[in-house]
This record gives structure tokens, sequence and C-alpha cells, in this order.
């Protein structure tokens, strides 16, 4: 039952899955972020990275999503429990 | 008439529907005062005929974006009857986010869970019943892109119209609930607020946070009230009002998708994510990429040469023959030097325009175009553009005019525009006829070739680094997020690709056509008038020609005496025109380029093929040989002989011709796309300025290296 500190979204590997923490961002991107799913408790998997290394590829309520790094460097997420 | 908007989130089929529900009947448009699209058509229902407007598609109404605006203020205006929402059944929770805010309008409603066949592959099975009972909103499953459950569809709507709104709404729970109640009782005080909406609607916007709602309730009398209770609401709470209104909205989002799939979501296999495997993959994902780019370019600039012929040759009868049946003077001037190019421009960028329309709307409708962007994102970014414009890019080098309109699959207007303002920078086609002959006549084989070459990648990296600067610069305000849904691979319905191929086609004649004919028929007048006029050169033709005529030659050897006769009358008009007026001005200017050592006397001549040139860069080549009384075949030697080019004033002079200006069909496209003059004026008076600069330095650098 151990919980770790959140940490953000980029930091995470291809195939790794986490609940979404909070969102750093703000304004524009953060409204966008939130409609797009990204919202407390969200599960999300990071599926792949593109071939040269940015953006990523993630499922997040059941679709498939790219952000680059510089977006999810504003997403914290932390590991699920259990 | 009843009037229904569609709405729906990107990808959820929506285009394929609206196609399926007014058939060939569309009206293509743009919004008001934007460049968004707006299509709508319609159909005979059984009280009469139903509009339908097809709204963007979006993921939400806050009125974040452009696309955005338009759809909510379309909504929540006075002239829809009935909202008919599109929904991905497939992907039903994040579909259902936007259902959410619909519901909040008040309006009448109908939920379409399009693609039903898809959700059954994958294993999902759809109780549209329950969704409408739970909704109180009637709910139609269809399969778009087949057809199938159009009809039922369509009288859902007719019945649906004709209801009230009695719609079940999202609960935000008991602590923002006691808010919204509240800040509606305010701003139902003030009548003038009606216009944004209802008044849940505005208070949620408010709460919500949107600078549309605030600008909106800033005009009014009650202003400072509404908003200090916002801020004070805002203060209560741990979180912000858009982080909450969007949670609840989920939650109510989930609970409709768990109506609608009682047997929950058994997502068994998906074929997308297979495909992807290769297509995205780490080693393979970037060769087939670029296959798929020589493809679409072979097929686009191959298969589109010969019709593009076959529509210049067509144009080159028609003036020979208004050459022929009317009696020579301006008139006959007008019709086959000036109207007839300009036509003839506009029409020969159709095949092609259709052609790279055609593949990118494949593209887009397979999946495959977000997949593109997704590979080639990061080296795009860095230079201040999006993974999109990559393709756009690529295409300017066939031809300029289809990849500004190519641009289209790009969502965020700053990226867009940043991507069409550089496109004009990638060599294209016909430029390459213009370093063929130059470089043919002034350097070695080997350094020709080199010199072509090393325009594309100077284009290339101009481009670039001008995205670069606009980025930072004009565009430094404007935000783009690159979030960007990577849908399920889909196959695209044949008619659908083929009526908006069409649909391209035709805003591009009658938009950008426009344009292009009358700067095409100015050029004309600057390069033939005042000599046009002169009666007494063309006397002199005339009696020239007669007495050629009386000496009873040869037919061959008569036409082509004659021939050299109006060359050199054509060479008298052009070389006393205003645009050669205007050449010999801008003469210093040019002179640090073309003639740095003031020992050409022709240099003139260059500027006014140039000036020529901004009607369809393949004019400066023929407009060369008019200027310089040439025969086409023997240009190159004309110019070696005459024309006093050194091999380093040559390279300056390719190096502008890169650069100077987009052509007409460009700007006319870059009109039509950006839907300002501010911008297409800016593309063409920063060519101008950045030509003479590189050119500039070319002659410079290569004076300094001992060159020329």
């Amino acid at each position: 039952m151990s919980q770790q500190e959140p940490r953000p979204l980029s930091t995470l590997l291809p195939g790794e899955e986490a609940l979404v923490y909070q969102v750093l961002a703000k304004g524009r991107i953060r409204q966008r972020l939130l409609e797009m799913g990204f919202i407390r408790g969200a599960r999300l998997k990071v599926e792949k990275l593109a071939p040269l290394g940015d953006p990523m590829e993630l499922v997040i309520k059941g679709y498939h999503l790219s952000l680059r790094r510089e977006e999810s460097q504003c997403i914290l997420v932390s590991e699920e429990t259990g | 008439m009843t009037t229904i908007a569609l709405a729906g989130n990107p990808n959820c089929g929506k285009t394929s529907l609206f196609n399926g529900l007014t058939g060939a009947r569309q009206r293509v448009g743009n919004w008001a005062g934007v460049t968004v699209e707006r299509r709508s058509g319609q159909f005979q229902g059984p009280n009469g005929p139903v509009e339908v407007v097809d709204l963007p598609g979006t993921y939400s109404l806050a009125a974040q974006s452009e696309d955005e605006r338009i759809a909510t203020r379309f909504l929540a205006g006075p002239d829809v009857d009935l909202i008919v929402n599109v929904l991905d059944a497939s992907n039903l929770e994040r579909n259902l986010y936007l259902t959410a805010q619909l519901l909040e309008l008040g309006r009448p409603m109908l939920l379409v869970l399009n693609m039903a066949d898809d959700a059954a592959r994958r294993g999902l099975h759809l109780e549209p019943q329950a969704l409408a009972q739970f909704l109180g909103v009637p709910v139609v499953a269809t399969v778009g892109n087949r057809g199938e459950g159009l009809q039922a569809l369509r009288q859902a709507i007719c019945s649906a119209a004709a209801g009230r709104a009695m719609a079940r709404r999202p609960d935000y729970g008991p602590e923002l609930e006691p808010a919204i109640a509240a800040l509606e009782r305010e701003i139902a005080q003030e009548p003038d607020l009606a216009a944004f909406g209802p008044t849940r609607w505005l208070a949620l916007h408010l709460l919500e946070g949107t600078a549309e709602a605030a600008t909106a309730v800033a005009q009014g009398s009650r202003a400072k009230t509404i908003l200090a209770r916002v801020r004070s609401l805002a203060g209560q709470q741990a979180v912000d009002g858009a982080t909450l209104l969007s949670e609840h909205r989920f939650a109510f989002a989930r609970e409709l998708a768990e109506r609608c799939l009682p047997q929950g979501q058994r997502d068994l296999t998906d074929p997308s994510a297979r495909l992807d495997r290769v297509l995205t993959h780490r080693w393979l994902g970037i060769p087939i990429f670029v296959a798929v780019m020589v493809a679409v370019y072979s097929l686009t600039f191959a298969a589109g040469k010969a019709p593009q012929e076959w529509i210049n040759a067509g144009f080159g009868l028609l003036q020979a023959w208004t050459r022929a049946h009317l009696p020579p003077g301006e008139l006959a001037s007008l019709l086959a030097d000036g109207i007839l190019p300009g036509v003839g421009a506009v029409f020969s960028f159709v095949p092609v325009i259709m052609l790279l329309m055609g593949c990118v709307a494949f593209l887009e409708d397979t999946g495959y175009m977000a997949r593109a962007a997704f590979i080639m994102d990061r080296p795009m970014h860095l230079m201040g553009l999006h993974g999109k414009s990559f393709l756009p890019l690529v295409m300017g080098t066939g031809c300029n005019v289809p990849a500004v309109q190519a641009t289209r699959t790009i969502d965020a207007r700053s990226d867009r525009l940043i991507t069409i303002l550089v496109i004009p920078l990638m060599s294209c086609s016909a430029r390459l006829q213009i370093y063929i002959l130059i470089a043919g006549t002034f350097f070695p084989p080997l350094q020709a070739a080199l010199a072509i070459l090393a325009m594309h990648f100077l284009g290339f990296g101009l481009a670039m680094a001008v995205a670069k600067a606009l980025r930072l610069t004009a565009f430094r305000e404007a935000q783009a997020t690159f979030l960007m849904e990577l849908p399920p691979y889909r196959l695209p319905v044949l008619k659908g690709t083929l009526l908006h191929m069409w649909q391209r086609a035709s805003s591009f004649v009658g938009r950008a056509g426009v344009t292009i004919m009358a700067g095409a028929a100015l050029i004309w007048f600057l390069t033939n008038y005042p000599g046009n006029a002169n009666r007494g050169w063309r006397d002199q033709l005339h009696r020239q020609q007669a007495a050629v005529r009386a000496l009873g030659l040869a037919a061959e050897e008569e036409a082509q005496r004659l021939a050299v006769l109006a060359d050199a009358h054509r060479s008298q008009v052009v070389n006393s025109s205003f645009a050669a007026g205007i050449g010999r001005k801008l003469q210093p200017v040019l002179a640090p380029i073309l003639d740095p050592d003031g020992s050409r006397p022709e240099a003139w001549k260059d500027g006014l093929a140039l000036s020529a040139g901004f009607v369809a860069k393949e004019i400066v080549v023929s407009t060369m040989a008019v200027v310089h009384h040439s025969p086409a075949e023997g240009l190159g030697e004309t110019l070696r002989r005459q024309s006093g080019h050194t091999s380093l004033t040559a390279l300056g002079f390719m190096v502008f011709t890169l650069i100077y200006t987009p052509c007409l069909g460009t700007i006319g496209m870059i009109l039509k796309e950006s839907g300002s003059f501010l911008w297409a004026g800016f593309s063409l008076a920063y060519g101008l300025g950045l030509a003479w600069g590189m050119a500039w330095l070319t002659v410079l650098g290569g004076r300094i290296l001992g060159l020329g």
C-alpha cells in the first residue's frame, strides 16, 4: 500500500500506468487538458514515444492521445496504490 | 424552416453523416469574419425542408479556439431548432463530455451513436434505449459512412425538432449548485445578457473563467456585482472552477456511458494499436512515413502533370484562335495576352489541387495524418512549426498553391499561419525552369547541378529560420498545444473524398481565381502599355508584314519572316512599357545584386522579367526571350552574348528568384486561406526584402572570395 511522491508524466516509460494527480499548467492549456480527460484520478497508460523521442502517445479515457514533453511535464501523476 | 446543428468531437464521423443526410446539395462558405469553413445543406422532411448546419468538430464548448467560439455562438444563438450531437460509439466517455455541455444549453437535443459497427467489432453492446430513457433525449444508432440508420435519423430529427427540451442535465453537487443558482439570479436581472444564452449557461462559463463570458458581463451595469461574486466563489473552493466543472462533467459522462453500455467496456482487441506497432515503430516509422510522402508527391505532381499540360495546351489553342480571328489590336491583345493567361493560370492549378487535397483527405480520414504529425513533430516544433506542417512544406517543392491549401489539416491558427507564410520559400517546380536556364547558361554542368540543388536547400533552410523568427516575434503570445488525438484507423468513404476534392477545387477557382485574374490583367497592362496603343508602331508592323507577303515566298519562309517581325514589335512594346520604366527606375535598387560593377547596361531587363514572373514563375523565361529579343531555343546563347551576367550575378539572380515573391496563384491562395490582406501583403513584402538581402549577401560573399 505504498504511495510514492507524485511525479511528472514525462518521466513515465512506455508501458507504465498511473493516475492523474494534478494538472500544473495554467490558462488555455490547463482548460484543454481537463477537457481531454486529465482530471484527478483518471487512469492513463503511456503507449510509446515517437521515433525521435517526442511527443508521447498515451491512452486515457479509452482513447489514444499524443502530447509533447513540454505538456507532459505539467501533469503530475501518482502510482496506483494497492 | 427547421434548422438543426450537427455538433460533435473531431473524428466522430460527423462529416460523412452530414454528407449522408444532405446528399450533394451542400453550400460551402465561411463563418462570418473568420476563415473556418461553414457547410450547410438540406433534406426534405414531412413538414418541409430541414436545414442542416455542420459545425466545426470540437472537444468542448469552452470557447478557447476559433472553432469552439463559432460552434458555441451558433448553438447559443437564435437560429437553432435542434442540436444533433454526434458521438463516436466506440469512444463514448470522452465524446459524452461535450454532450454534458450541450445539455446545459437547455435546447431540444438528439444523440446519435455513430460508427455503431466499430463499437460492435470492439465487443461493445450498445443500448440506446436505456440512454434515451435516462437522459430524456432521443438516441439513434447509425453507421454514417455506410449510410445505415439515416432514414431513422431523419425521422427522429423531424419529430425531435417539434418537441421541447426535457432533458437531464449534469448536477454539479451540493457545493456548486447553490452558487450557480445565486449567480443565475444576478444574471437574470440584466436582460442584455440573454443574448449569451441561458442564465445557467453563462453562470457556468463565468465559473469556468472563459474570457468571452467575462467580456459579455463586463459591458453590463451589474458587472461589478457579478464578477465579485464569481471571485468570492472561486476563493471558497480549494480547486479552481474549471477543474471542478470538468470533473463533474466527466462523472456525468461516465454515468451516461455506463447506462449505454450496461455490460461494461469489454475492450478485447484494438486493431489500431496493432497497426501502430508498425506504422509508428521506432525504426520503421520514419521510413514508412518517407514512403508515404513520396507516394503522395508522385501521385500529385506526376499524375497531375498531364491534365495540367492539357489545360495549358487548351488555353494555348484559345489564345491562338483569338489572335487569328480577332482584328489585331488592343482588344485582341487584352484577350489573348491579358485574360486568357490569367484564366489559364487559375485552371492549370486545379488538377494538382484536387489530387493533393484528395491525398490529404485520404490520409486524414484513415487516421494516418495524425501519426505523420506524431512522427515529425519534434524537428518541426524545434523550428516553431507543427508536425502537420511537414507535408505542406514538402508539397511546396512541387507547387506552392495546393501546399498552402494543404495546411487546412493544422488545427491551431498560429501554427497554420506560420506554415502558410513560409511555404513560398520552398522552391517550386516553376522556379526550377528558371534555374535550369540561368545555371545551364552561366555555369559548367556540374556546378550548375550543385547550384540548383543549393537553391532547394537554401529555400528549406530559410523556411525554417523564418518560421522560428515568426514564432519568437509575431506569434509569441499564441500558445499552441499539441494535444492531438490519434484516432482509430478507418477506411475512408470514396464518395466523401471525391466531394471534398471537388469542394476544395471549386472554392479555389471561385475565391482565389478573382485575385489571380486581376493580378494577371494588371501585369499585362504594365508590360504592354503604352506601346500597345501606339498606332504608328502597329501600322509599321502591318506595312512590313504586307511587304513580306508581297514577296511571294514559300509558305514556310514567309511565316518565319512574319514571326520575326511580330517578335520585334513585341520586344519594342515590352521594352518601352511601364514595367520597363519601373525596371529602369528600380535599377539602382537591384544594382548591388545584378550589376555590382556597373558594367551591365541590360540588367534592368532581369527586373522586367521578374516582374512579369509575378503572375507565374513560368512566365519569367518566356519574358526573358521577349525582352532580349531572342528565339526561345537560343535563349541561353543570347543571354550569354547580350545579358552581361557573370556567374556571380547569375547566382545572385537565382537566389533572388527563389525568394522574391510568391506567385499570384500563391498570393490568391494565401489571401483565401488566411482571410487577411495583411498576411498576404506581408508574405509579398518580406519575400522581397529577404530576397534582396540574401542575393546581396551572395554577391558580396562571392566578391570577397574573389569570384565573379
